[in-house]
This record gives structure tokens, sequence and C-alpha cells, in this order.
């Protein structure tokens, strides 16, 4: 029996699928999981998705981080952000980096803590991104 | 003669104003789209998120839970009341603010997201720490303030109890106001919201893996069903407003219609009565020289 895969963001379902192994990355490392995999919620953190479908063609999505819960071949991802290769922009992209990176090096002084790893938490987000839509750019499929 | 200016001058203005009210009702249709569209999406992200914290809290009963979850008998109660910015909403804001005034204690803290209630609550002698307006689309950054007031009273315990008023979007015509627990988080909350959007409550006994550790785990889920929760009643309230302001337009606008129906009527009157009065006159001026 196949895992079924939904990935929900605030925006939409971004996907609903049969997949026979879905890979992603977990807090600690890449985590692969198959179908019968035990009960578990883990941390997600910003970056490629990728399963395989019943017809064994191999589909990937840009997740951001969120968490992820499997339970009975049920694996149900919530996530922020949920993106096809062609819907990442990289000037805009870019420009989110740029406006977090010269927040944290002009304000320093004046920013929480929380606030500081927040900012960086939205660049690694988008630097994972651009890697995601580069890899897709090289790899055609 | 002047009677008839008069009533001319008042169907213009009157034209006038259900011109305004159409261009109203028009914007508030397109912005009701957007924001239907956002708190329906939103429903199920966060009954899938409620669904996830659910199972957690199960797994987590035994350790008792983050400060989130703390049940607090003594202390007040702050109510974050969504109400709207502008007016021309119909009944919105009332039925609200009759709701929070029967529901909610009356030695609460309040906070509006909305200026609309402020002044009212303040009248009723209810003591209000601050109101805050938002985009028509609200994201989590644009609540970071008002959800770190939230965390910061609950973790001074200066609230004993975090909850929201706003208004449930249930269709165009109906919108239900309603006083919901923000925080603390209780699982049985967690179970309806989860149920709400569809999301299938699998076997309960299910023992879960938890990655990275169960308790930094709980404090970012936790963390963030809050705050999403509370983007999500925003988003609620918005589609409300806006949903509200464009039946209230649109009534507006059909008054209007048969406003300038029956005085059009009352104008032809005068005017059909000064015509006979002016063939009266000649008549008798006739008459009397023949």
């Amino acid at each position: 029996m196949p895992l079924h895969l939904k990935i929900i963001t605030p925006l939409r379902t971004a996907v609903e699928a049969d997949a026979l192994s879905i890979r992603l990355p977990a807090t600690a490392e890449q985590l692969e999981i198959l179908p019968g995999h035990t009960a578990l919620i883990t941390a997600v953190e910003p970056g490629e998705l990728s399963y395989t479908t019943t017809e064994h063609s191999s589909q990937s999505i840009f997740v951001g981080g969120g968490f992820l819960q499997v339970e009975d071949d049920n694996a149900l991802l919530v996530t922020d952000t949920a993106l096809d290769a062609d819907e990442v922009d990289p000037s805009s992209v870019n420009a989110a980096i740029e406006q977090a990176r010269n927040r944290l090096r002009n304000e320093q002084s004046v920013l929480s803590r929380e606030e500081q790893t927040r900012l960086e938490a939205i660049i690694a987000k988008q630097l994972a991104m651009l890697e995601y839509k580069n890899k897709r750019a090289r790899v055609p499929h | 003669m002047s009677n008839l200016r008069d009533i001319k001058r008042r169907i213009k203005s009157v034209r006038n104003t259900s011109q305004i009210t159409k261009a109203m009702q028009m914007v508030a249709s397109a912005k009701m789209r957007r924001a239907q569209e956002l708190a329906l999406r939103g429903r199920t992200y966060m009954s899938a998120l409620a669904n996830v914290l659910h199972h957690l809290g199960e797994s987590l009963i035994m350790r008792g839970g983050t400060a989130l979850m703390e049940e607090r008998e003594a202390g007040r109660d702050l109510i974050i009341v969504v109400n709207t910015d502008k007016g021309l909403c119909g009944a919105l804001n009332a039925n609200l603010l009759r709701e929070v005034v029967a529901n909610a204690p009356a030695d609460a803290y309040y906070l509006c997201i909305g200026n609309k209630l402020a002044g009212s609550l303040q009248r009723l002698g209810r003591e209000v720490e601050g109101s805050f307006s938002l985009s028509d689309s609200p994201t989590e950054a644009e609540l970071k303030p008002i959800f770190d007031i939230i965390r910061k009273g609950f973790d001074e315990r200066r609230y004993a109890r975090v909850r929201v008023a706003y208004q449930k979007f249930v269709n165009v015509m109906v919108q239900r106001p309603q006083i919901v627990k923000l925080v603390p988080v209780e699982p049985q909350e967690l179970l309806s919201v989860a149920e709400q959007g569809g999301m299938p409550d699998a076997d309960d006994d299910a023992d879960f893996l938890l990655e990275p550790s169960p308790e930094a785990l709980l404090e970012s889920v936790q963390r963030l069903y809050v705050s999403s929760m509370l983007v999500q009643l925003v988003l609620e309230g918005k589609a409300s407003e806006q949903s509200a302001r464009m039946v209230a337009m649109k009534s507006a606008t059909e008054n209007a219609k048969t406003l300038i129906d029956s005085l059009t009527l009352d104008y032809n009157k005068a005017r059909q009565s000064q015509i006979t009065n002016e063939l009266l006159e000649i008549t008798t001026a006739m008459k009397a020289m023949e």
C-alpha cells in the first residue's frame, strides 16, 4: 500500500498524492519515508522534498520549514511555503536576502536575539529556495 | 415652483449617494472574494496544524505539556476583539460588541484589532490596553507585535487566559460573533478545530517517534499554532467585514433606487398639478374676459 502524501500551506493544499517513497530535509539529516514507516512527528527544514509516485516517476517541490506527521501511511506536512521550481523568482529571493542581511548588519545593536534568529532563518530559507531552483534548472525533469 | 425644484434636488442627491454606495459595493465585493479565499484556505491549514499538535500533545501528556498549555484559575483574562477599522458594514460591530458584553468578563483586559470598538468598550468601562489596525490581508509579521504582547503577558502571569472575539465567516449573508480560546491551548479545542477542517482522527493511541526532542517540537508547534490561529481569526474577521460591507452597500444602493422611484413619482405628480393649475388659471382668465 502506498503512502498518502499531503502538503498543506496556509494558501493551498500544494500536493495530495500517493507516493512510494518520500525524501525530505528533517532537522538532523535527509529523511526517507517508505510505506509502513513508524508513527513520527518531526520538524522539517527548508529544502527540497521529492517523492516517487505510484507510476514510478519522480516529483519534487520546495518546502519551507514546518512539521511532518506520519501515521498509518498518511504523511501530512504542514509548512508555510510550498513552491515548484518555476514559481521561485530569483530576483525577489535575492531582494529578500539582501533586505534581511542589511537589517542584520545595520541594526545589529537594536535587534533582539529573537529577531536576529528570525532574520537568519529567513536568509537560510531563501538560500535553500535559490539552491533548489538552480538544481532544478540543471536537471530538466 | 420651489417644491418642484426641491424634489429635483433631492433626486439628484440621492442618485449621487447611490453612485457612491454602488462603487463601495464593487470594491467590497472584490476585496471580499480575496478575503474569503484566504479565510477558507487557512481553515485547512489550521486543521492540519491542530491535528499534529493534538497528536503531539497526547504523546506528551505524561510530561505535563508546556507553559502555553498550562491551565490557570486565578488572574484576569485578555480578550482580543477583532473588529473593523471602518464603518458602513451593517450591524457587524454592534453584534460583536453585544456578544462581548454578554459573554466576556467585565474585569478582563481588552485589546482591539480594528479601531471601531475601542471607544465603545472604553465607554462601557472596560480596560482597553490598545488598538491595532492591520492591512486587508494581514500576515504573520504584521501580527507579531500582538503575538508578543500575548506571550509576554501570559509568561508574566498578567493574563490567565487569552480569548479572541471575532465574527466567524459562515457565508456572505451570515457572520456569527464568537469568542474562542487562544491560550492556553486545550486538547478539546484542538480536536474540534481538526475535525472542522476534515482532518481524519486516526488511531489515538499511536506512539509517535518525536524528532528532534519532544519538548523542542511541542514548543515550536505550539508557538506556530497560536500565531497561525491568530492570523486565521483575523482573516475570518476580514472576510466577514467585507461580506457585511458588500451586503450593506448593496441594500443601500437598492434603497436609494426605491427612493428615487418614489421621488420621481412625486416630482411628476407635482409637475402635473402645476400644469393643471396653470391651465386652470388661463381658462379662468379667458372665461372672465368673455
